[in-house]
């Protein structure tokens, strides 16, 4: 909402129409001969073209064999894992990858098997043979390079890089710890970054956000080269891939953003339209935009630059990407949407009858398929004999036999030996780094730190709750859980030139919750701006921005919109540490704000969603000490961190840290909780906001019952050192865990059975959790009876763990009506 | 008025003594001068006198009992005089010991104390015949610990389960019982008796039943060690663990002191009061050596050492009670005869069980002499005790061949030295010289009777 930009009635409220320009369909018509008049292309560019589609040709049959007849060339193998083949589309790929550089990255989908090895082939070209070679002698210090040699019987570097980029593919695909992602990644996620091939993705247009903040990355952090995100026709359905265009197309890249960050993302949405969707059909069945050019339209007023491409000819390819990049680099005018036709031979998968289109259709496009009419062509053009094509075959024939045999040898190529090191793969989870800045560039800012305003108003504060006398401040006087946080982000955006933050209100407003206030002033547009109301954009372009080497804080307003990005925080931003075979790294800390008094839709405490994804790291502080410890220590991190605030307590005072809050840098570490009051008889263990009403009732425990209550704050769920808290059961016997998530299925119940099977000789009672009901959450003025509140507490103790003398219990916690709730689902 | 007997401070650093043996039993008439009971601190037993006469009205600990110095032990006067206020532990000195927390209290109070605030945990109620409770895991382990059959209890807890508080609350009705008799319930699993047949009807090892073994009915018996023996076995484990100990041997010729000995004899036998030994000479021989070793007449403490201006001799004694260390303070200010006087008079305090426990700390001497000659010993390694630097091991004398002159050879008879000392203090050379030294004034040792 910036102020710059007036809404103006009268304008608004002027008649008028929307207009829109034809968007061009099939329209290049140039021969090979038109190209070589024009000098596009040298004959033996033509040749490489081909040589390329038969590479992709000859690689995806050699896998639909070993798929559909366990073997390749009367060599046996059983490969299980998934082959989404792309036979068929080679002139789309390789006319993808031809204008690309070795610094435009693509991102691509299931079925980019095709992509990967056009644009590996292509960078081999580019890539001078000095520069070549140390990629591949670095690459895992040789190890992939040392077997594609073995079958090399002398000849270029360039020849040599195309067996390593056969091999290393293959490799990864048969699960090898020589492939390009130690086999971690397999088929669906192969990538080789050093040649510009960024990840693959199995969730169908997962990459359409991801690219988009890989664009985002090259354009804040000034680093040449475009994106190409190849998504599949079907994707177009998906709204994470219409939130990434929403994102990329944003108008303020062009209205606000200043200076040579002025204009859009370099970024192209290239639409392999292979016409089916699984068992779908696009056109004509599951949806309806005839062709899925026609998406362009809708996104801005350039139309994206859209046009629908015929993709059995690569020539066209080429010459529309001749085109698009021109627009992208020297117009800055992205986003850009190409559809480019394409058809695949083999079903969705091997085990794809194909039921769904008949032989006549499929027969058609083998008759005009796009290496034989291509090569057709060529000989016709007098640029190849066929005797030159056929050499050709043959020597692409021969070097897939041997990579296909190295691929399969199980001493050449072993897999990870997890009997011998078992937690081998729990290693790659994290990348446990600690960087101060990602960036060698000095950070853009508008003001020393000391003018800012939000830093001079919080010099006035105390940072300490109380007074010499043990009397609170007044809430405005205290130093405030958002200035803990607030003080750990700006300290970063000056000491890390890569960081950038973005969400829904983040910039002019400053974050619905005041954390931001202050950080406008500090910061130019492209470090800090508000996105789209578009979760999975948020969330999907910080994991493309963090992939390519940057640190980003985008923020998730209320928790219970992770449901809107689901995948993003489920499925990619977990998993590509471990995937990449660490290669990747994934600096993003999410912000996630615990709603409060909203109701069932915004204020549900998610962090057990959040803790159950392997590969995420969870924290939620709840004073200003531990709020901006572990800020600091997520941002030096370089590992994706859900970083949840509870909106109960933004504006809480530090009650705990002697001193106050530090006004200099210091970390806390992930996963150590933190006991906030020491206790004898019971142990109460929290997450989150809930600390506050297990302190009331740590103190009823005392003055009426005698009991004295050790109360520790989880502050980390992943990771978790138990230590503190097995030591405090053993002294206790009795320990209850509470936190606000609805009790059925979280995680307090795994902080329950691990206690109870690491303390077990030691427990008096059973470890007991004190969670919410599983209900929606109701208005705020009947959350007492949802949430856990003071009196639950003495309710389940007195239930569960220890009869209180003279206490009646208002709420029902017996066996009985446990057993009811978990019979009725509620 | 009654006068109760309190268990008597002995030494500045005794903090509790173990009850021996309780001589007097309740309603037994005592006369001043009667032992009323024995007792044991760290190093040494004594007996208690009474000091008034009438008779015991009651008697608050039993045999093995460790008791806080300055507790009330048992009270003495005349029949029907109440006993109850002097009772440790007890409504009135109970009010600084109760633990604050209410929910804990009752356990901390003895049955006989005001009830608690919770009747229901005060009193351990046995379960209801042929009912069986559930115990906490918590609750298990202590009552395994002090052998209380948990399940036979009466839960507190939830569902009637047994928790802590409730084995804990048993542990203090339940009747004492020896140590012996606690490791056989332990592992027989057998159940306590309502009383036993022990002092103040403690439990006795008779009465829960010997170890069973199939063909001999009991081939082992758990004795529990004397207080003795846990302090001489945590010194001695302690000094081979902390320092770095080893021996020179090395022997002096005895013909000087063998002759000096006949005199002596001879001397003793004309009435002379002072019969000194072998022992005493060689002590005499180590004191002087150690003036000129200031070196080995010293403390080892880490990163310093104290190196004492005087003498202050530790001599090894073998008591019934075990190994003993008495000291002879300011040892080098004697004469021979003072010096085999108080050697004496030490040894025979220890035998006694009257030495005072401050002479026991192995911080009193600067130096110890263990002497097992007189047992036929030829050679061993004493250990150190710590913190003193060194130990003279004295063997048994031996004829050895020695060159007479001329090339004559001879048996002469020689007292063996073991000398061992802690090398993180001293190093081999000046262990060695110090260790000949003893050997030259063994040899040349002169005095006047």
């Amino acid at each position: 909402m910036p102020k710059s930009q007036f809404i103006d009635p009268k304008e608004m409220r002027k008649a008028g129409e929307i207009t829109f320009t034809p968007i061009p369909v099939n329209q290049y018509k140039k021969t090979i001969k038109d190209e070589l008049k024009e000098k596009n292309f040298t004959k033996e560019d033509l040749k490489r073209i081909y040589h390329d589609m038969v590479v992709i040709r000859e690689f995806e049959t050699m896998l639909q064999l070993v798929k559909t007849t366990g073997g390749y060339n009367g060599v046996e193998y059983n490969n299980p894992g998934p082959a989404h083949l792309s036979a068929g589309q080679e002139a789309a790929a390789v006319g993808m990858a031809y204008m690309l550089n070795v610094n435009d990255f693509i991102f691509g989908s299931h079925r980019s098997h095709g992509e990967i090895l056009a644009k590996g082939l292509r960078a081999i070209q580019l890539l001078d043979d000095k520069e070549l070679e140390k990629i591949m002698n670095e690459f895992w210090d040789g190890a992939t390079l040392n077997v594609a040699k073995k079958a090399f019987k002398g000849g270029t570097v360039k020849e040599l890089g195309i067996r390593f980029l056969l091999y290393g593919a293959l490799a990864e695909i048969f699960a090898r710890t020589t492939g390009f992602n130690k086999g971690l990644g397999g088929s669906m996620h192969t990538f080789f970054t050093p040649f510009g091939i960024y990840p693959n993705n199995a969730i169908v247009g997962g990459s359409g956000s991801i690219a988009v903040g890989a664009a985002l990355y090259k354009k804040v952090n000034r680093k040449p080269g475009i994106v190409v995100a190849n998504l599949g026709d079907a994707s177009m359905a998906r709204g994470p891939v219409w939130e990434g265009m929403t994102f990329a197309a944003m108008d303020q890249f062009k209205k606000l953003w200043a200076d040579d960050m002025k204009g859009g993302l370099p970024v192209i949405i290239n639409i392999m339209d292979n016409q089916y969707g699984m068992g779908g059909q696009t056109r004509g069945e599951t949806m309806g935009f005839d062709f899925a050019a026609r998406i362009g339209a809708g996104v801005n007023p350039e139309q994206m630059h859209a046009e629908r491409v015929d993709g059995y000819n690569p020539l066209a390819v080429i010459d529309c990407y001749r085109r698009k990049k021109a627009i992208l680099e020297e117009k800055k005018d992205g986003p850009v949407l190409i559809d480019v036709l394409t058809y695949r031979y083999s079903g969705h998968s091997p085990s794809d009858a194909s039921s769904y289109r008949t032989k006549e259709e499929i027969e058609a496009w083998e008759a005009i398929d796009c290496i034989k009419l291509y090569g057709k062509e060529l000989i016709e053009a007098g640029v190849a004999t066929q005797a030159d094509l056929d050499a050709i075959d043959k020597e692409i024939k021969d070097i897939m036999f041997d990579t296909f045999k190295l691929a399969i040898d199980d001493e050449l190529s072993p897999r990870m030996d997890l009997h011998k090191q078992p937690d081998l793969i729990g290693t790659m989870m994290f990348s446990n780094q600690s960087i101060d800045s990602l960036s060698d560039a000095k950070p853009e800012v508008n003001h020393p730190m000391s003018e800012n305003p939000r830093v001079q108003q919080i010099a006035k504060k105390e940072r300490f709750a109380f007074d010499k006398d043990g009397k609170p401040f007044s809430k405005m006087k205290q130093f405030q859980l958002r200035d803990g946080i607030f003080e750990a982000i700006i300290d970063r955006f000056y000491k890390d030139a890569s960081l950038v933050a973005y969400g829904e209100e983040n910039r002019d407003w400053g974050g619905a919750f005041a954390v931001y206030r202050g950080l406008t002033e500090a910061l130019p547009y492209h470090r800090l701006f508000n996105a789209p109301i578009a979760e999975a954009a948020i969330i999907g372009t910080a994991i493309g921005y963090a992939m390519c080497g940057g640190r980003v804080i985008p923020e998730i307003m209320y928790c219970d919109f992770l449901g809107c990005c689901g995948d993003e925080v489920f499925n990619q931003l977990p998993k590509w540490q471990a995937m990449s075979g660490n290669i990747l790294k994934m600096p993003v800390v999410v912000r996630v704000s615990v709603g409060s008094k909203y109701g069932a839709q915004h204020s549900q405490d998610w962090t057990s969603l959040a803790a159950h994804i392997p590969g995420l790291k969870v924290v939620f502080p709840v004073t200003p000490y531990d709020a901006k410890g572990l800020m600091n220590a997520a941002l030096q991190g370089t590992d994706p961190v859900i970083f949840f605030e509870s909106q109960r307590i933004y504006d809480v005072g530090e009650q705990f840290h002697e001193g106050g809050v530090p006004e200099g840098y210091y970390e806390i570490p992930l996963g150590e909780p933190d006991i906030k009051r020491e206790g004898k008889d019971i142990t109460i263990l929290t997450i989150g906001a809930t600390l506050y009403r297990a302190l009331d009732a740590a103190k009823i425990l005392e003055e009426k019952y005698g009991m004295s209550a050790e109360v520790i704050d989880a502050r980390s769920l992943v990771p978790f050192n138990y230590e503190k808290v097995i030591a405090s059961v053993k002294k206790t016997g009795r320990i209850v865990i509470a936190g606000d998530a609805t009790a059925r299925g979280s995680f307090l119940n795994d902080l329950a059975r691990n206690i109870s099977e690491m303390a077990f000789d030691y427990l008096d009672a059973p470890a007991v959790v004190l969670g919410s009901r599983d209900w929606i959450t109701p208005a705020y003025e009947l959350e007492y009876a949802f949430f856990p509140q003071v009196d639950s507490f003495i309710d389940i103790i007195h239930e569960k763990i220890v009869p209180l003398p003279g206490h009646v219990p208002t709420r029902n916690f017996t066996e009985a009506e446990q057993m009811r709730r978990a019979k009725e689902g509620i | 008025m009654a006068t109760v007997v309190i268990m008597p401070k002995q030494g500045q650093s005794v903090e509790s003594c173990i009850l021996t043996e309780m001589k007097k039993k309740k309603g037994d008439t005592v006369a001043v001068g009667d032992i009323l009971f024995s007792y044991e601190t760290d190093k040494a037993s004594f007996e208690e006198e009474a000091k008034v006469a009438g008779t015991v009205l009651d008697v608050f600990f039993d045999n093995g009992d460790e008791i806080p110095v300055l507790t009330n032990v048992m009270v003495i006067g005349n029949e029907g005089e109440s006993t109850e206020e002097f009772r440790p532990g007890g409504a009135a000195a109970e009010a600084p010991a109760a633990a604050p927390a209410a929910e804990s209290a009752a356990p901390a109070a003895t049955p006989a104390a005001a009830p608690a605030p919770e009747a229901k945990v005060a009193a351990p109620a046995a379960a209801p015949a042929g009912s069986v409770s559930p115990v906490s895991p918590r609750a298990k382990t202590l009552a395994a610990k002090e052998a209380i059959n948990a399940s036979a209890l009466s839960g507190t807890g939830p569902h009637g389960r047994v928790i802590e508080r409730d084995v804990q609350a048993a542990i203090d009705a339940a009747p004492k019982t020896t140590p012996l008799a606690k490791a056989i319930m332990k592992e027989t699993g057998a159940a306590a008796p309502e009383s036993g047949s022990g002092l103040a009807g403690k439990v006795k090892g008779a009465d829960v039943g010997a170890l069973k073994n199939s063909v001999y009915a009991s081939d082992s018996e758990i004795k529990p060690i004397s207080n003795m023996r846990k302090i001489i076995a945590k010194a001695m484990h302690a000094s081979l663990q902390n320092s770095a100990q080893l021996t020179h041997h090395l022997s002096a010729d005895a013909r000087r002191i063998m002759a000096l000995r006949k005199k002596v004899k001879k001397a003793v036998e004309n009435g002379y009061p002072t019969n000194i030994t072998l022992n005493d000479m060689v002590c005499m021989a180590v004191i002087k050596a150690l003036k000129k070793f200031p070196q080995v007449n010293a403390h080892f403490l880490g990163d310093s050492t104290r190196n004492f201006s005087k003498v202050h001799l530790g001599l090894a004694v073998d008591t019934e009670r075990g190994l003993m260390v008495p000291t002879v303070k300011n040892a080098d200010d004697l004469s021979i005869q003072g010096l085999s006087n108080q050697l004496k008079e030490v040894a025979d305090a220890c035998k006694k069980g009257s030495i005072d426990p401050d002479l026991l700390s192995s911080e009193a001497a600067s130096f110890t002499v263990s002497n097992l000659g007189n047992y036929g010993v030829e050679i061993f390694t004493p250990v150190i005790n710590l913190p003193q630097v060194a130990i003279l091991g004295v063997n048994t004398i031996v004829p050895r061949p020695k060159d007479l002159g001329g090339g004559v050879y001879g048996f002469v008879p020689h007292i063996g030295l073991s000398l061992t000392y802690d090398h993180r203090a001293l190093d081999g050379g000046e262990a060695t010289r110090f260790v000949k030294q003893i050997a030259t004034e063994i040899e040349n040792l002169d005095f006047e009777l």
